[in-house]
């Protein structure tokens, strides 16, 4: 069992106090990296929902560097203290509702435990008061509150405010203020001395006229700098001198009556001054004060990060990072700092130069297309034997992620663009395919056209090296189909032959051609040429597969299966047919069976046997993805659950996996998964290096199935073993608890085989019929060559039927 | 790829990519391979305008290699190093005979030329004076050849209609031998290039025979059948192999062996009419060294380079007309084609004027190698502080590289600072069209292209036109700058109609668009002769009458380009088709 391609950038990562290991917020858990590797050193595991903060204990004295302490707040309503360099758990404080964000503002005052009297450690946290459902509108039921840490508990009736919707608390370095946004306001907090946990806290509001996107305080002045949504940053110089020292009793009236004095300060707010930078075109994300304050940084959705000079205004850049940034931290380590960006990378720089010096690498997040594009298949590939799945992403690149060591193994620049994050999609990676032993690549990308001019469809052909895994290209093809989009690409089992199908009515076998190229270092070089062109009726080819010993080429005509000779390009046979477009075909391992899926109004999951050349069982499922391993019978579907079972049954989960032997119609085993849609599945063949970590019970598994959900977080599970069942099935409710929605945490899914006769009740009614002549039959009985009709006796009465079954449905 | 990764963990994760052409795919027959560049690398020149059918060419064995050709009654010397200037006019005539010249061939000193013509007479003419030395007749018929031996400076050999091949002793102007045995008309013959007694004979009685003037009898020592008549004979420079040319083949012997034949070269689709041997410059492991080829011609025009270590085609090379005779200089600089028609077709090969031959070469070769060897460079020598930028590094020394700078052309220097106009501009001034279309696709992808178009002014606009024009209906990029042109001429048509330039440049642009209409048409006709398809071309050349009268009348192009992309666009796939077809 094993579980990774989650997020890193949900929540903003800490930095140890020593700067050699980065606490990043992983879903559930909490990892802790390496900053000189990189690498995942080990995990805080605990939270049961997502942990939306970290904060490491700052030392008190320069011995203290050492500790490793730090809290975590999470949506499960638990706060934690851990010694993250063990790590070991050392304290749960339960508060029973959600937290969204938590500050600690008074490290610094609280005085170390030498000094005998020992004080309280006060938190802030940003909580949804789930209890008081009844008498509040939902709109109010986000509340600011204190938290005694040291005593485990909320400071109750205490509510510092209430937002409409969960909001992040910024705290300043020096431990003094902390503020919230609220639209066009901006809400500060003066955190008093110690003294008594129910001291009222003072709070001023600072007004603008645009949405406030993120604020910064700076680190010794009274200075607080906030972003909006139209890219501008506000900058307040001697906010709450009224308020806050008002708070000492000294009333000062000068500053009350001197209202001139306050250039840009809107509102008779209680600051002194307010100016204006503008240079982002689109909201800001990122604001963070160096720690010395002599220098501002912020950074959005553009992907640069800029750096201002506080005095003067001057304006220093880190450009084209590619993807949106999130956050930016600074670590203890003057030379080191961190930025997070939105394609789940985390970039460590080296700082006065704004070099990279690392990139934390997690699974890129699949890119959304606008509808138009919709079919063009999820652009997932794996290489089942080193277990590596290939997914595309935004910047035209193909990540090649590890699912056992779970990180980003390299990157593949499949078109020579630089991806600008807001751009208009132009150029779409269509798909990827790689061969078995994961050496050869092949993608295709459209190239849309602007007001029909200048459309391209591109195939192109890669290699790996024998050691390392760069991909170099070997062969472009243009227009392989004229100007007809790919509808899929696949790879023969043995590696030399790829078979492209396309919506413009045919498909094409691709033969490599490589020659040993013998100069300094051996290096083979491969091209790639058509070997063999195909067509049925003019029909679209949808789908495409090789069977396991790649005899036979299955292609889908849109709702027919043609079969193939790949060598010869002879048509073997035809099968006939589904209600609609076939999008899925694959073999099911060395058995002579072929799973069909096909998806619209009439989606059918249906598994047809090669030597009877009929259909032995179809189920009517939307089907996702399907996955067959190379030497079993057995192969595992995700399914989308319709809508209305959604609600009813399965509690949010909106997929389910089902492991089916190909012979039965029974399935073996059922998975209950969230967010299928735009998910995908494979089996994974262990190879003996990673087995320690996969075992269970000391039993090795030979295969693993790995299913990646829409957000490509995925999971490794062993799908025949009997205890692992168990496991998958408790860590299911993880991977539910993956939801943001932070309900409490009984997740119904531990009873899953209680549900499952009703799932399977509701099945069998329609799909046991042995496939369907259907209500048209004269649409095919005559398809196919005109040899291989059956008789005319046969045909006739056949067809004269059905003239009659149409004429009684016409008098009705 | 153009992705350039710097030495360092890069500042920046996005890379710098060059706005490059499409690749072309490649052509299917192998590429250029050195030998072929090496006869490619004789540039030719042309001499025109000889009476006749050349009948032979000659060499003179010594510096500056001038070379005779027979044509006529008449025989020309040329001196290859004006060819070189582009003169081609000869340095000298001897016209003093009575019949056609039927064969020349130079003393191995050079000083004697022996001329042999129809009416039976063979003459020895001094190559300065010109002025025929001695005159040598007892053949009763036309005589086809004749030789000097290589080793020989006394003797001659000849032989003609009579079957009768007559070894002469010059001086004397008498004949030392009467070698009968040939059944029909004798027509070539090469000396040995190691004995001076050895000689081979060719004849129409499809016959090789090898003689030996020692031999008593006067028989021939071996014979070999080509089994076509045969053309040409030559020894191969070791002197145990000789090649015989005769009909469509080229069939390599070996007389030590006793007359085995070695390969039969048949790569001519017509009568094969001369061969010679020719030297190739060949790199081994660095080593220079000189290869030999047999060079034959033929009546089908071709030049083919035959090696025979290899038994391999090695080059080919077309002439358009029946080639007659072929010659290469021992220098190796110079090849000489006679045609049927007259025409020289000379090749002359830049060099070093000294070099002479593979052998000499490799004299010269050994000298550069002993060249003195610079003192090594030491940190204690005083000169070690004076080395320039240009030094070069030695073996032990850490090398720092510096990043590799991408150059970068103006145009994408343009498109960096997303001047997209200005990138468009630039790049069709260029009149690079790859380029052209790669900046054009660029812009595509940036959805700037129809803007930039409507930026234009005049001047620019015009430029663009032309590049239209000229390039539209090419097969290649049709596809995109037929839909280009469309839209330019749609958006622009005000700017065309008040400009007198631009309307110029519409009109070439309509006029390139028929042509490639009429080819279309002409295609269709073939391809629906070829697949019956003849409805469909009626339908299709009724709708190009249709449009074809509007185009001339009105004046609105955009009206025209419409109807004609989606003819051309039907067009060029049918243009595909029809390639593909054949």
């Amino acid at each position: 069992m094993m579980r990774g391609g989650r997020s890193l950038v949900s929540s903003p990562p800490a930095f140890s106090n020593d700067a050699k290991k980065l606490l990043v917020c992983t879903s559930n858990t909490v990892s802790v990296f390496s900053t000189v590797t990189g690498l995942l050193i080990t995990s805080l595991e605990g939270h049961t929902a997502l942990v939306t903060s970290v904060i490491v204990v700052p030392p008190s004295n320069p011995a203290a560097k050492v500790l490793c302490y730090c809290w975590t707040a999470s949506l499960d309503g638990t706060i934690r203290y851990w010694d993250f360099s063990l790590p070991e758990l050392m304290k749960t404080i339960d508060i029973r509702m959600p937290i969204f964000s938590m500050v600690i503002p008074s490290f610094l005052d609280v005085p170390a435990e030498e000094n005998g009297k020992h004080q309280d450690l006060f938190a802030y946290v940003s909580i949804e008061d789930t209890k008081e459902t009844q008498e509040r509108t939902k709109a109010s039921r986000r509340q600011i509150r204190k938290c005694n840490l040291s005593k485990s508990r909320l400071v109750g009736r205490l509510i510092l405010g209430e937002t409409r919707k969960p909001e992040v608390l910024t705290v300043s370095p020096s431990g003094k203020f902390f503020g919230i946004r609220n639209k066009c306001k901006l809400h500060i907090w003066k955190v008093l001395d110690q003294g008594s946990e129910r001291a009222a806290v003072r709070k001023i509001t600072l007004h603008h006229t645009k949405k406030i996107t993120v604020i910064a305080f700076h680190p010794t002045q009274r200075i607080i700098a906030a972003g909006d949504v139209t890219g501008r940053i506000l900058t307040w110089r001697g906010f709450g001198n009224r308020a806050f020292a008002a708070s000492n009793g000294v009333a000062d009236q000068k500053l009350i009556n001197v209202q001139e004095d306050k250039p840009g300060v809107r509102d008779n707010d209680d600051a002194d001054s307010c100016s204006t930078w503008h240079w982002h075109s689109a909201e800001v994300n990122v604001l963070s004060f160096s720690s010395d304050g002599s220098y501002l940084y912020s950074g959005g959705k553009e992907g640069v990060l800029v750096v201002w000079q506080l005095d003067t205004g001057k304006k220093k850049f880190l450009p084209r990072i590619g993807s949106p940034l999130l956050y930016f931290i600074d670590s203890p380590d003057p030379t080191l700092s961190s930025i997070s960006c939105a394609d789940n990378q985390i970039h460590l720089l080296k700082m006065p130069s704004m070099g990279i010096l690392k990139t934390i690498s997690g699974i890129k997040a699949p890119c959304f297309y606008p509808d138009i594009y919709e079919g063009l298949g999820n652009g997932i590939a794996f290489d089942q034997t080193a277990g590596i799945v290939a997914v595309r992403t935004e910047n035209y690149c193909i990540q090649f992620y590890s699912l056992f060591d779970d990180r980003g193994v390299s990157e593949v620049q499949v078109c020579e663009r630089n991806h600008q994050p807001g751009d208009d999609v132009t150029v779409i990676v269509t798909s990827v395919a790689l061969s078995i032993d994961g050496s050869l690549m092949s993608t295709s990308e459209v190239k849309l056209a602007e007001e029909g001019i200048g459309g391209l469809v591109c195939l192109k052909f890669w290699d790996a090296g024998s050691q390392n895994k760069e991909f170099s290209l070997s062969t472009i093809v243009y227009e392989p189909h004229r100007d007809a989009g790919i509808s899929a690409v696949k790879f023969h089992p043995s590696g030399n032959m790829v078979v492209s199908s396309s919506f413009g009515g045919d498909f094409k076998v691709w033969k490599c051609n490589h020659d040993v190229i013998q100069n300094d270092q051996m290096r083979q070089n491969f091209s790639w040429t058509c070997h063999s062109v195909g067509s049925y009726k003019k029909k679209p080819m949808t789908a495409a597969a090789f069977s396991a010993d790649g005899s036979v080429l299955a292609v889908a005509a849109e709702t027919l299966i043609t079969l193939w000779n790949p060598y010869k390009n002879v048509l073997l046979a035809v099968l006939g047919e589904t209600l609609t477009p076939i999008v899925n075909l694959s073999f099911v391992g060395k058995s002579d069976n072929l799973v069909a899926a096909s998806c619209g109004s009439n989606p059918q999951l249906s598994v047809w046997n090669m030597s009877k050349l009929s259909v032995s069982w179809s189920y009517k499922l939307h089907i996702e993805a399907v996955a067959s391993a190379v030497d079993l019978s057995s192969f595992a579907a995700l399914v989308l659950l319709p809508e209305s079972s959604k609600k009813t049954t399965f509690k949010g989960m909106d997929g389910v996996i089902l492991l089916f032997n190909a012979t039965d119609p029974v399935p073996t085993v059922i998975w209950s998964v969230r967010k299928a849609k735009g998910g995908a599945l494979c089996f994974v063949q262990v190879n003996p290096s990673s087995v320690e970590e996969i075992s269970i019970d000391g039993k090795a598994p030979e295969v693993l199935l790995a299913y990646m959900n829409g957000d490509h977080e995925y999971v490794l599970f062993d799908p025949y073993c009997k205890d692992a069942r168990e496991v998958s099935v408790s860590q299911k409710e993880g991977l539910a608890a993956h939801d943001h929605k932070g309900q409490a945490g009984q997740y119904g899914y531990a009873s899953i085989y209680g549900e499952l006769p009703e799932f399977d009740r509701k099945r069998p009614e329609a799909p046991w019929v042995p496939s369907f002549p259907s209500d048209r039959p004269w649409e095919t009985i005559f398809s196919g060559s005109s040899h291989n009709l059956p008789p005319l006796t046969k045909l006739c009465s056949a067809f004269l039927e059905s003239l009659l079954e149409k004429r009684t449905a016409a008098a009705e | 790829m153009a992705e350039i990764r710097a030495e360092e963990p890069a500042s920046t994760i996005s890379k710098t990519f060059l706005i490059k052409p499409k690749l072309k795919s490649k052509p299917r027959s192998l590429p250029q391979t050195p030998e072929s560049k090496y006869w490619s690398s004789f540039k030719s020149t042309k001499i025109p305008n000889l009476v006749s059918s050349i009948s032979s060419l000659s060499f003179s064995p010594s510096p500056p290699h001038l070379f005779a050709a027979a044509y006529s009654a008449s025989v020309s010397l040329f001196s290859p190093l004006s060819l070189s200037d582009g003169d081609v006019s000869p340095s000298s005539t001897i016209s003093s005979f009575s019949d056609v010249v039927s064969s020349i061939s130079f003393r191995n000193d050079g000083l004697l030329l022996a001329t042999s013509d129809l009416s039976g007479l063979v003459q020895v003419f001094d190559v300065k004076t010109r002025t025929p030395l001695r005159r040598l007749r007892s053949h009763t018929r036309p005589v086809r050849f004749v030789k000097y031996p290589v080793l020989d400076k006394l003797h001659l050999l000849s032989g003609g209609d009579d079957a009768v091949v007559k070894f002469w002793d010059v001086a004397g102007e008498s004949v030392v031998l009467d070698l009968m045995g040939h059944k029909d008309y004798v027509r070539c013959s090469d000396c040995s290039p190691v004995s001076p007694d050895l000689f081979v004979t060719g004849s129409y009685d499809h016959t090789v025979k090898v003689w030996d003037v020692r031999v008593e009898n006067s028989r021939s020592v071996l014979e070999v059948n080509h089994g076509k008549p045969v053309e040409d004979v030559i020894y191969l420079p070791s002197g145990g192999l000789i090649a015989t040319a005769g009909g469509n083949s080229v069939k390599i012997w070996d007389l030590i062996g006793g007359g085995r034949m070695v390969y039969s070269m048949e790569s001519h689709n017509k009568t094969v009419t001369s061969i010679c041997v020719g030297r190739v410059r060949k790199e081994n492991d660095g080593a220079e060294s000189m290869e030999d080829r047999i060079l034959s011609v033929g009546l089908d025009g071709y030049m083919k380079v035959f090696d025979f270590g290899n038994m391999k085609v090695t080059h080919s090379m077309r002439f358009l007309a029946p080639l007659m005779s072929v010659s290469f200089s021992p220098d190796c600089r110079t090849r000489v084609i006679g045609t049927s028609n007259g025409i020289i077709f000379a090749g002359r090969r830049k060099g070093k004027e000294n070099v002479e031959s593979g052998r000499v070469g490799n004299v010269l070769g050994f000298e550069s190698i002993s060249e003195s060897e610079r003192r090594v460079l030491k940190p204690t020598y005083f000169r070690y502080f004076h080395r320039g930028q240009s030094e070069k590094p030695t073996e032990g020394d850490y090398l720092v590289m510096r990043n590799k700078k991408i150059k970068l052309a103006e145009h994408d220097k343009l498109l960096k600072k997303f001047r997209h106009k200005d990138a468009l501009v630039s790049v069709l001034s260029r009149k690079n069209r790859e380029n052209v279309v790669a900046v054009m696709e660029e812009l595509v992808a940036r959805k700037k292209l129809l803007k930039c178009v409507s930026n234009l002014d005049s001047d620019e606009l015009g430029l663009l036109l032309t590049f239209l024009s000229k390039n539209a209906t090419m097969p290649r990029y049709s596809s995109l700058l037929m839909g280009l042109t469309k839209k330019v001429i749609e958006m622009r048509v005000e700017d065309i109609r008040n400009s007198d330039a631009l309307k110029g440049h519409i009109r070439n642009l309509k006029r390139s668009i028929e042509e490639e209409l009429r080819i279309q048409h002409s295609l269709q006709e073939i391809q629906a002769l070829g697949t019956s398809r003849a409805s469909s071309v009626n339908l299709f050349s009724g709708l190009g009458n249709l449009h074809l009268p509007s185009l001339q009348t009105s004046l609105t192009p955009a009206a025209l380009l419409t109807s004609a992309s989606l003819i051309l666009m039907f067009g060029n796939k049918s243009r595909m088709a029809f390639v593909n077809f054949f």
